[in-house]
């Protein structure tokens, strides 16, 4: 039995939940609520409250946080993080208190400020007094490891899953997420891991010579969450595309090389710095192109302003390395059918292409 | 008995169709308004594409969809082919054209632009949530000043001081519109205005950020347009061809890539005769509450689509 009453709500963002869960379950003792899957429904809500111009991460954002309050959820701990994440906290706050939802609001943003990394971990454990500071820290490295478990086996996924025509790759998929999820131990986690990491290493692919490889860049939320970029990464696998995505929680927040060892390889095409994910999205994309992939597609939400920035810089780039480039904005109305001309015109481009090189 | 390709290029204002031979000769097309009803003007085109065909000489042995409707006439027709209208447009371009370089295009809703190197496509780019300086935008101008849509090239042409016209946004460009008329400038400065508002429009949307390199080719619906011909030559200050056919090049890419892709499969003209419906459903299996199209020939469920998940899949029998 945990050793509080209370009922743990987060945001929702791919399928970091787990890890979410995993932190607040083990840590903190506590009960955590799962709101269900995004759907258009989220997006609905969300921007029915939500000021019109914000990002579109925003909205949804809000729209998972009422999901969870109507889940059960009665205390929300809200993240901090890059970006505006830090502001969104306390606008989040108000908007749920102004439209009646009635909750515990713990904004980690508050015991950020200091940045010392006690203040945040106290005011984590103020959820939950009686958890013990020892399970919290060991939970927290725990936490971690799965957060980069569900990268790796993310990026190993859709790297293969194109090439896959049995589906034993998306069932190892789907079970090393679910077992993630329910996760309660150490030992779950890299049995899970193991697993997943055994079906991807013994089921074969049917990979030509040379397949063609898209990298993905793009904005923290919009490109990483699937929901949010409508499954760009699974359709431009389905058309038989080797996809890459450096971006994610691992390499921009727990391994972050630093702005100034990115900004040192990118220096013909930038000086300062941009945004939070702006210098990384150029480091990446030259990355890919000078690694001889075929295609760029850069993912932002719309009113994503410094992803709008970075896009004459990647316009440049691929000019220079001759690689076509896929900018896709994502909005609450952003329709499939859209998206699905735009991509296909993309794998057309980059197949003729290759056809011609041959 | 020789061999003839059939390509149909359905959009928003406009379906489009050919009938070409071995050597991309034209042997029969026609250009009909959609009005809201892809599977009418479908069969009607079917129609008009019959009558100037050689029934005797050719057989069609495949078929090729385009444009937004592309999917639903696929199904339909019995395509062998169902492509995106950007690939149609850069393959029906370069195949007549194989030293353009960039490739202009503004239809109903949508415009594009697509650059060529070596005669494969390597960029392109497709207006995306705002329909500003489209086809759509001229005719419903040309209507609030009265005069035809086919006739805004003579007013513009005419003109020897086009009125300024905000062009960032159609609904702004509108109002500006109006203001300027209740100013007094003539219809032939307004008329021509407006093209050269279509124009900035579009390099500053689609064309934002891509280098224009001559040759360039111009087609789609507007490209029929002269006076936005010749706003286009004056802002990117070198020739925009205009083929005879631009208003056909989606349809002829189509029926192109169709020949290309060995898929064989006899077309019959009696799909005009066949009775063809769709149907709404809507999944309710989640909160996505996805739409799905269902599509009857006669009372037969010969296809559906709409559905984000495999929760919504509806399995079609006997699926030819």
């Amino acid at each position: 039995m945990p050793s509080s009453e209370k009922k743990i709500a987060t945001i929702r963002y791919a399928e970091y939940s787990a890890a979410f869960k995993y932190l607040v379950e083990q840590g903190l003792d506590c009960q955590f609520i799962v709101q269900p899957r995004m759907t258009q429904r989220t997006e609905k809500i969300g921007e029915k409250y939500s000021p019109d111009m914000v990002c579109t991460p925003f909205k949804t954002l809000l729209g998972t946080l009422i999901e969870a309050l109507e889940a059960g959820a009665d205390t929300i701990i809200m993240p901090n993080g890059i970006c505006r994440l830090s502001y969104y906290g306390e606008l989040l706050r108000k908007i749920l208190m102004d439209e009646g939802y009635e909750c515990t609001f713990i904004n980690l943003n508050a015991y950020a400020m200091s940045g010392k990394p006690k203040d945040w971990l106290n005011g984590l454990k103020s959820v939950n007094p009686k958890a013990k500071m020892s399970h919290l820290l060991s939970a927290g490295v725990e936490t971690i490891k799965m957060v980069e478990y569900l990268d790796e086996i993310t990026f190993e996924y859709y790297k293969g899953c194109g090439f896959e025509p049995t589906g034993a790759w998306q069932k190892a998929y789907k079970h090393f997420i679910a077992a993630m999820y329910r996760a309660d131990s150490k030992a779950a986690i890299e049995k899970a891991y193991n697993e997943a990491k055994q079906t991807f290493d013994s089921v074969p692919l049917i990979k030509p010579p040379h397949p063609l490889k898209v990298g993905i860049i793009g904005e923290f939320y919009t490109a990483v969450d699937p929901f949010s970029n409508r499954e760009v990464e699974e359709k431009l696998a389905n058309m038989g595309v080797e996809v890459h995505r450096w971006m994610n929680m691992t390499h921009r927040l727990i391994h972050y090389p630093g702005e100034k060892n990115l900004n040192v390889e990118i220096k013909e095409y930038c000086t300062y710095e941009m945004g939070p994910t702006s210098t990384a999205n150029i480091w990446a994309a030259k990355h890919y192109a000078e690694q001889g992939f075929h295609g760029l597609v850069h993912i932002k939400s719309a009113n994503c302003t410094p992803e709008i920035d970075i896009v004459p810089i990647l316009q440049q780039l691929s000019a220079h390395y001759k690689i076509p480039l896929l900018v896709l904005t994502c909005d609450t109305q952003t329709s499939d059918v859209g998206l699905m001309t735009r991509l296909e015109a993309f794998y057309d481009m980059m197949e003729a292409k290759g056809r011609q090189l041959k | 008995m020789r061999q003839a390709y059939m390509g149909i290029d359905v959009g928003s204002i406009s379906t489009k169709g050919v009938i070409i031979d071995d050597d991309n000769q034209i042997l029969s097309s026609a250009y009909i308004w959609t009005e809201g009803d892809p599977i009418g003007a479908v069969k009607k085109l079917l129609h008009l594409l019959e009558a100037d065909f050689p029934k005797e000489a050719y057989e069609i042995v495949a078929t090729g969809t385009t444009g937004s409707a592309r999917q639903l006439t696929g199904v339909v027709v019995g395509a062998t082919t169902v492509k995106n209208e950007i690939t149609a447009h850069a393959v029906g371009t370069t195949t007549f054209y194989p030293d353009v370089r960039t490739i202009l295009e503004i239809g109903g809703q949508d415009s594009k632009i697509i650059l060529v190197e070596n005669g494969v496509a390597v960029d392109y780019a497709m207006n995306t949530l705002c329909a500003a300086g489209t086809g759509a935008f001229l005719s419903s101008q040309a209507k609030r000043l009265g005069i035809e849509a086919e006739d805004i090239a003579s007013y513009a042409l005419r003109s020897k001081h086009p009125t300024p016209i905000a062009a960032r946004c159609t609904v702004f460009a509108e109002s500006d519109l109006v203001h300027k008329i209740q100013m007094g400038h003539s219809k032939e400065d307004i008329l021509a205005g407006i093209c050269d508002a279509v124009v900035a429009n579009y390099l500053n949307n689609v064309g934002k950020g891509k280098k224009i390199v001559s040759p360039v080719v111009f087609q789609g619906g507007v490209s029929k347009n002269q006076g936005v011909v010749a706003a286009f030559e004056k802002a990117l200050g070198c020739k925009v061809t205009v083929d005879e056919n631009g208003h056909l090049m989606g349809a002829l890419g189509v029926a192109i890539i169709a020949k290309r892709s060995g898929v064989r499969k006899t077309f019959d003209f009696s799909v005009e005769d066949m009775e063809f419906r769709t149907r709404d459903a809507s999944c309710g299996r989640c909160p996505n509450n996805c739409e799905i199209v269902c599509v009857y020939r006669g009372d037969e469920l010969i296809d559906a689509w709409g559905n984000r998940c495999e929760r919504g899949a509806i399995a079609v029998k006997n699926q030819a």
